[in-house]
């Protein structure tokens, strides 16, 4: 019971981590249809972004305005690469054979990834301690501010997305153009600027999720980019790509599902589960939990 | 036209017959995984250019070749010659079982799929599953390939061995694009539905393909093995699977366009080597700037004798 309750705990923060990266490939891939592989290095960008933040902007304080401060300029500074990123590598090649768009994100992903270790170094660096260490105990399942803090963080930060999208009017034109990009324009939607706005959106909860894995797992590397991304792609999928609770829920229990598998079953074969469970969902439900059901055929 | 393409390959034939005389041991090195990554991009090629096929799981297909080698070879006592046609078949099987209940995905969830399958397969090999992969550091001490008597240790002798088996890879993808099974593939990638439609038995031909791109990624992992004499699960990972992928893309889905690709993908990082930090940041740069300019590669396939104005450019993806 008690390691139930413990990687409960455990499942539910990665899970959040997850949920906040996932939303970003799910959101560009639902009005794009690509599969934007450099968003996880933006995410690793975004930890060591912070960690300078902090330390050459914020001159190391770790009051709650100052973290509050780091979370906003790397959220801001990586809505602009991400803008930046659209603009170079993926505009030009809207209207190219799908492929191509791939290529290009790959290629965007090489860049940011040696960018970051040309700029931080190829060796490991330490986050910093934003948070105080205080930690509860229930019995012997121990649970910790940070735990708290960014479970309570993401469920915020994901519904107040989930309003935005479902509520407001720039919401509603997100949601036109992922169902049809040609009639939205008609519509008189400017779709470069929903592209835009959802590479804004995405890129600084993958920022945020960036500075919680920072602060969770405290050791950071340039190339972690690719297996962070990777998890949060298969909770998009898992969810149903293109659909913004999907990843919520997705991110969610695939967290759960990691940590009770490295609870009960072993660490070490945690990533090859991690990938049966997503190729037995895709074979049995390509289109995730709560993917619409689409008329192309999939 | 036909013409200079028969000329070009001569002069690519004799230039890549004498090409390791001319060269250090280094760079002898360098040629041997030049002519075994063109023959995996070859097979790749198969899939993903010719059938159309998103697959990014080639990786684990070449890397199956190398480890049943090492395993027959190391663990069985088997000389490398009986290897080979095991490395060839078993993945051909393995292809087979996995693309059967995959092949009907639609491009971005294929894949994903594949992606899954290369890291599953990497961490079977890192977990030592049977005790007979080595773990993490892999299998070492592989036996030089023995032939007729003469053993083919120096690496001369295995880029005789690479080229040999490039050759074969080029003989069968030529001979593809003019048979039956390469028109099906042809067809079922520019239009599925009316590929079926008019009796093409689309999976059939998909799951060929997937066989067909295994046995050949199979046999270079062979190849691979035993110009190193180990084997280790880090030369399959998925982010070589990536590669593979990208040189097809790069480079375009013809036979020139892939060794293009491989040279391009993988022997340009080796001459910019002392730049070791920038290359890769200066390669992403690269990768975008070639698909912005030419999106469909830089030697683009053409097929058959269509008349140009009767091609129509796809508006909206591929």
């Amino acid at each position: 019971m008690e390691t139930f309750l413990q990687q409960l705990a455990n499942g539910l923060t990665i899970g959040s981590m997850f949920a906040l990266v996932a939303l970003g490939y799910t959101m560009v891939y639902g009005v794009m249809r690509l599969i934007n592989f450099a968003h996880g290095d933006m995410v690793a960008a975004s930890a060591f972004v912070g960690l300078t933040v902090y330390t050459q902007v914020m001159g190391q304080a770790s009051s709650l305005f100052a973290v509050i401060a780091i979370f906003m300029l790397t959220a801001g500074l990586m809505a602009c690469v991400g803008v930046i990123l659209e603009r170079v590598a993926y505009r030009p090649l809207r209207t190219a054979p799908r492929l191509s768009a791939v290529v290009s994100a790959l290629g965007a992903s090489l860049v940011i990834q040696n960018g970051i270790m040309l700029i931080w170094g190829p060796r490991m660096r330490i986050f910093p301690e934003l948070v105080p260490q205080h930690y509860w105990h229930f019995g012997g399942v121990v649970i910790s501010l940070i735990q708290v803090l960014i479970l309570v963080i993401s469920l915020v930060l994901m519904v107040a997305l989930y309003l935005f999208i479902e509520k407001t009017r720039i919401g509603a034109a997100v949601r036109a153009s992922s169902i049809d990009q040609d009639a939205a324009r008609l519509m008189g939607i400017n779709v470069n600027n929903i592209i835009a706005l959802i590479f804004v959106i995405g890129s600084s909860l993958g920022a945020i999720g960036g500075l919680f894995i920072g602060l969770y797992y405290r050791g950071i590397t340039f190339n972690m980019g690719w297996q962070y991304g990777l998890y949060a792609f298969i909770a998009a999928i898992l969810g149903g790509i293109g659909n913004i609770p999907g990843a919520m829920l997705g991110g969610m229990l695939l967290g759960l599902f990691s940590a009770f598998i490295s609870g009960y079953v072993s660490s070490t074969w945690a990533d090859a589960f991690t990938f049966m469970l997503l190729i037995f969902i895709l074979i049995v439900r390509p289109t995730g939990l709560l993917g619409e059901r689409v008329a192309e055929k999939v | 036209m036909k013409k200079l393409s028969l000329v070009s390959l001569l002069v690519f034939l004799v230039v890549m017959a004498i090409l390791p005389h001319l060269l250090d041991t280094r760079w002898q090195t360098v040629a041997v995984t030049f002519l075994v990554f063109s023959v995996v991009a070859l097979s790749q090629d198969i899939v993903l250019g010719k059938a159309g096929m998103f697959n990014m799981g080639q990786a684990m297909f070449f890397g199956m070749g190398a480890y049943v080698t090492a395993i027959l070879n190391s663990h069985f006592g088997w000389p490398i010659v009986a290897t080979v046609p095991v490395a060839i078949v078993a993945p051909v099987l393995l292809g087979i079982v996995l693309a059967a209940p995959i092949v009907h995905l639609r491009g971005d969830y294929l894949l994903v799929v594949t992606i899954g399958f290369n890291i599953v397969f990497v961490q079977v090999l890192i977990n030592n599953l049977g005790g007979v992969t080595g773990g993490p550091n892999g299998i070492f001490g592989i036996d030089p390939l023995r032939l007729f008597g003469f053993e083919l240790s120096s690496q001369v002798a295995i880029y005789y061995y690479a080229f040999a088996v490039l050759l074969l890879t080029l003989a069968i993808m030529i001979n593809l694009d003019k048979s039956k099974v390469g028109r099906a593939l042809h067809y079922l990638r520019e239009d599925p539905l009316a590929a079926e439609s008019i009796g093409i038995n689309t999976r059939l031909y998909k799951i060929f393909a997937f066989g067909l791109g295994a046995g050949i990624a199979g046999l270079a992992g062979s190849v691979f093995a035993t110009q190193y004499s180990a084997v280790s699960p880090e030369a399959f990972e998925f982010i070589q699977s990536v590669l593979f992928f990208s040189i097809v893309l790069v480079g375009g889905s013809s036979i020139p366009g892939v060794l293009i690709g491989v040279f391009v993908m993988f022997v340009l990082p080796e001459i910019f080597r002392e730049f070791s930090t920038w290359r890769f940041f200066v390669f992403g740069f690269a990768m975008i700037l070639t698909m912005i300019l030419r999106p469909r590669g830089i030697w683009p396939a053409t097929f058959g004798k269509i008349p140009k104005f009767l091609i129509k450019e796809p508006k909206n993806g591929g």
